[in-house]
């Protein structure tokens, strides 16, 4: 049993920390805190949606698209939006995301209806017997591709010229416009992977959970938790943030009480930032 | 001429219900008092002394259950009881502060988050507090010394009363010491700490004093819906919601919440009046829309425009 | 200046919305009716509009449908009146339950209230009826607290979960009768009002038919997931699972069962979300066999053609408001019965005068035939105000609709029991 709530629980720990990765990303470069990424994570189940039920396209064939789509968004968004309030105090950009989201999950609800729509039979259906642990495909499938796009985006970050320029502008935007980086790119840069991430997440989701315009809501607050538990601005720190919320509130579930597990994964992150005041990887 | 505008809404607000008789206006103004009340004490906290904190609503939570649970176990006056959640409250928020101003933030602001979504399901669970199904209070027994009223009249002067109450508390502590620290410890805490401020020490007087007039207003909530359940004062959005009032309105300014409240509240019943009834959340597109707007053009809240307005009528003088 | 701004502003906000409001008109009969009709419970909301809005203008209109006031138009009693309903939107909060009815009573001067499907919703929402001395007649919310505050004012269609919950183990009872072994049952619920309120009957009445509970398992609806939860389950290998969800989650526990291998003998669920319009679309062949306990079926009319006739209506009633027909449900069949209720009481009345309604609906008799549902009929009892003649029954879907299996009298297919093992 320990060993088929630790799988559950890693599976969808990583969908977590996709999700946060690209919450952590926005932060890390500009310090703001996207409000509206599980808006964000909606829309990209919705496309998954649309394109499987009109145009018959599996979710993981197009995930492209949807990464696509969704760095398009995330750059819109930041020139049309973010780039206005890059000024005003920390509250206030707050709330431009915040207002953002409640427009865009009933926007989703004026123009798709409430109704809860599931995609029905994708590639990746059944599941997976293993030693007494069972696996869904769906689910293994999310946590794969959540695990490659993470490390993808390390990999970008860390390893790549472009990756760089964004460490460079988060460090010191000053010191970055003066080598040539042009921050205000950087930044529309960051929107645009930030939401792309979210976008690979809402694909994968979408084979195996459904769609209606308040699904964002519940995958957000857990990944603002993964993301301040792993320490703001850093991917590695979202990353372990994700997978330890999946975890603990896997295992709290089976072996304490189901109606509370959520209780563990708030006292984790309280446990973690009164020990580290900037989580666990955060820049002390 | 500010002391003459200060008189013409405190005569305005006292007439509003004389002369507005229907239920509905008068709970539209109730609800535009509570939200100040609630947004004038999270401003105290968060907008004097720069401590954000997204968990107001275990404050409401604990002043509503606190005197509903001594008035239906021990029948304790609801007004005993009012005073009791708001102890409890402050007491509660002094041992939230202790440990978690040590974070600063966005860490703080998550933190008090975590703390309210425990508050939300340890008492949902918690069978003695009525769980998920909620407590209900009596409805009959109205009158003063039971906190109960049979029609709003009541129920507005109540709530006007812990405003003004509130807003003079918090008018006199910013212009005392304390409003001189707190801002020193917004602006720059390690340079605070430095000058000798003690710092912790007044961040915890503000969590204690925002949360006790928190939890006041979570009492009249319960007494005047007469019905309480964790989704009602515990939840998340309350939180949120406190603090729009505030931010929008103009955080660290007195007179902030109170325009934040007298223009959401209303702004969303009407939004809600005229949009809500066709089931497709119109309204909330639009009250959306609204607050980027207001975030865009008017970053450090609706006082802005006031002050605009102000320095425009001062200057073709 | 600015707050004398924002004040004048706000007595605009209000007085615009007092000149909406009609005096109104012999004309017409205006019902205000509340219900969550944005946020997580919008879909459940939508239906209910649609199903009120039906009943409504079966009324106002001359149509060969045998229901209460179907023929002829308007209400006879009060010079052929139209009916007019006047929805608010509660967004699930019950201080905003509260408001809106008593807008709509004080703004809008409805002459009822229907509403409020959350149990907590019609808790604030018919105290703000009572107070104000307005008739308000819920058809939706089946928690049994709500009847015992012995308030004037107050009316329920509906049975409540105390005799769905009773239902459910005389059923077993049944089943056990026709030589089906089981031994136990295990609780599954999502922990707000609803499914706490549902297990702790359930529990009673478990102790009271001597059936052990061997897991007693609440769940947050909110949950991501549920894995950890029907591990339990499945640990605990029960012969009968009871289960209380909401739609989100009673799709996704279904799922995750499937997934993680947890097959009792059979799934007796609590209506709400297993009955819900999305539940068996959304899982095909994985929805088969699940029993839930219901106050309607379509399959009721195999022995009531009225329940197949309305429900074509309701269908092209969809079609046009939303572009998909939808097939009626428990939630929306009742709150067009709710509706005619109402609508039936106020002609007798023969008056929009407050007072005369309430006396009117307190000597409401319908006779079962003339309602969709499989009850005896509506009549209140003279102190609760709950309907006395309300039953309920147990459906199962069976390759994809929802068959009556008991009452046996008015099953239209066998019980299938058990389970099939999954993906068979």
């Amino acid at each position: 049993m320990i060993a088929q709530a630790l799988v559950s629980g890693l599976l969808i720990g990583f969908v977590f920390a996709l999700i946060a990765a690209g919450l952590t990303l926005i932060f890390g470069v500009m310090e703001i805190v996207n409000f509206a990424h599980g808006e964000f994570l909606m829309l990209s189940m919705y496309l998954s949606y649309f394109l499987h039920a009109g145009l018959g396209w599996d979710p993981i064939a197009a995930l492209p698209v949807n990464a696509i789509a969704l760095f398009a968004l995330g750059v819109i968004v930041y020139y049309a939006l973010i780039r206005r309030v890059l000024r005003a105090p920390m509250l206030a950009q707050v709330f431009a995301t915040f207002g953002l989201g409640v427009f865009l999950q009933n926007a989703a609800q004026f123009l798709w209806r409430p109704d809860f729509r599931t995609l029905g039979n994708t590639w990746v259906t059944g599941r997976i017997a293993l030693a007494g642990v069972y696996v869904s495909g769906p689910q293994l499938a999310a946590a794969g591709g959540a695990v490659v796009t993470t490390a993808g985006l390390w990999w970008l970050l860390s390893r790549t010229e472009i990756g760089r320029a964004l460490l460079a502008t988060a460090e010191d935007r000053q010191a970055a416009s003066l080598m040539g980086i042009n921050p205000d790119r950087m930044f529309a840069l960051a929107w645009g992977l930030g939401a792309a991430c979210v976008g690979v997440a809402g694909a994968l989701l979408s084979t195996f959970y459904y769609v209606f315009p308040q699904v964002g809501g519940v995958f957000a607050l857990i990944a603002f938790v993964a993301v301040a538990l792993g320490g703001f601005g850093s991917v590695v720190g979202a990353f372990a943030g994700g997978v330890l919320i999946g975890v603990v509130e896997s295992l709290a579930g089976v072996f304490i009480a189901p109606a509370v597990k959520n209780v563990f994964v708030f006292a984790i992150y309280l446990v973690v930032v009164l020990l580290r005041p900037r989580g666990l990887f955060g820049k002390l | 001429m500010k002391i003459g505008i200060a008189a013409a809404v405190v005569v305005a607000v006292l007439l509003y219900p004389l002369v507005l008789r229907g239920p509905y206006p008068q709970h539209l103004m109730i609800l535009v008092l509570l939200n100040a009340l609630l947004g004038t004490a999270w401003n105290i906290l968060g907008g004097f002394a720069g401590q954000i904190s997204l968990g107001q609503a275990t404050f409401f939570g604990a002043g509503a259950y606190t005197s509903t649970l001594l008035f239906q176990h021990a029948g304790v006056s609801p007004w005993v009881g009012l005073v009791a959640g708001a102890a409890l409250a402050a007491a509660l928020a002094l041992a939230i502060g202790y440990p978690c101003f040590r974070l600063s933030g966005h860490y703080f602001a998550i933190a008090t988050i975590a703390i309210g979504e425990i508050a939300g399901i340890a008492v949902t669970n918690w069978e003695f507090a009525g769980g998920a199904v909620g407590l209900f209070l009596p409805v009959e027994g109205e009158g003063m010394a039971a906190f109960k009223f049979g029609d709003k009249l009541g129920y507005y002067y109540v709530v006007a009363a812990f405003l003004a109450l509130s807003v003079a508390l918090a008018a006199w502590l910013r212009r005392g010491r304390a409003g001189y620290y707190w801002r020193a410890i917004r602006e720059d805490q390690a340079a605070a700490r430095s000058v000798g401020v003690p710092a912790l020490r007044y961040k915890q007087l503000a969590i204690a004093i925002s949360a006790a007039l928190t939890a006041m207003a979570g009492t009249f909530y319960a007494q005047y819906l007469l019905f309480i359940d964790p989704p009602s004062v515990l939840p998340l959005s309350l939180s949120i919601q406190i603090c729009l009032v505030a931010v929008l309105g103009g955080a660290g300014t007195l007179v902030g919440p109170l325009l934040g409240a007298a223009v959401l509240v209303p702004l969303s019943a009407a939004t809600s009046v005229a949009l809500g009834g066709s089931g497709r959340s119109l309204d909330l597109v639009v009250y959306g829309a609204l607050i980027m707007v207001i975030a865009v053009f008017e970053p450090s809240g609706l006082v802005g425009i006031a002050r605009r307005l102000r320095s425009r009528i001062s200057t073709q003088r | 200046m600015s707050r004398r701004l924002a004040l004048t502003l706000a007595v605009l906000a209000v007085s615009l919305v007092s000149s909406r409001a009609p005096a109104a008109p012999p004309a017409e009969v205006v019902i205000g009716a509340v219900y969550p009709l944005s946020g997580n419970l919008a879909k459940v909301g939508n239906d209910i509009k649609d199903a009120i809005e039906l009943a409504a203008e079966l009324v106002n209109d001359d149509v060969d449908v045998p229901v209460p006031l179907g023929k002829g138009k308007g209400l006879p009693n009060l010079g052929g009146a139209k009916v007019r309903v006047v929805f608010a939107d509660h967004q699930s909060s019950p201080e905003k339950g509260l408001s809106e009815a008593e807008r709509l009573i004080s703004q809008e001067r409805v002459v009822a209230v229907m509403g409020s499907y959350n149990s907590n919703v019609t808790a604030t929402a018919s105290q703000a009826a009572e107070r104000l001395k307005t008739p308000f007649l819920n058809a939706d919310s089946t928690s049994p607290l709500l009847t015992s505050r012995g308030f004037r004012w107050f009316f329920r269609t509906t049975p409540t979960d105390d005799e769905f919950s009773e239902n459910f183990f005389k059923f077993l009872g049944e089943m056990k009768k026709r030589g089906k072994t089981i031994k136990n049952v295990a609780l599954f619920y999502e922990n707000t009002l609803f499914g706490t309120d549902v297990s702790k009957f359930e529990k009673k009445y478990a102790q009271q038919y001597g059936y052990p509970i061997v897991a007693d398992v609440a769940y947050d609806a909110k949950s991501t997931n549920l894995n950890a939860e029907i591990q339990r389950l499945k640990a605990a290998s029960p012969d009968v699972l009871l289960q209380a969800s909401y739609t989100n989650d009673a799709i996704l526990s279904t799922k995750t069962m499937k997934e993680l291998d947890f097959r009792p003998q059979a799934i007796l669920a609590m209506d709400a979300g297993h009955v819900s319009s999305e539940y068996v679309p959304s899982l095909g062949k994985d929805a088969e066999s699940v029993l839930s306990r219901e106050v309607w079926a379509l399959g009721l009319g195999a022995k009531k053609p009225i329940v197949r006739q309305v429900n074509e209506l309701f269908r092209k009633k969809t079609q046009a408001a939303r572009g998909q027909p939808i097939d009626m449900d428990g939630t929306s069949a009742r709150a067009f019965v709710g509706m005619l209720v109402l609508a039936d009481a106020i002609n007798r009345a023969g008056s929009t005068d407050a007072e005369k309604i309430r006396a009117a609906l307190e000597s409401t008799d319908l006779p079962g035939d003339s309602l969709i549902m499989p009850w005896r009929g509506v009549k209140f009892d003279p102190k609760t105000h709950q309907n006395t003649l309300g039953s309920g029954i147990l459906v199962q879907i069976q390759d994809g609709k929802y068959v009556v299996v008991y009452p046996f009298d008015l099953a239209a297919a066998e019980v299938r029991w058990p389970l099939a093992t999954w993906g068979k």
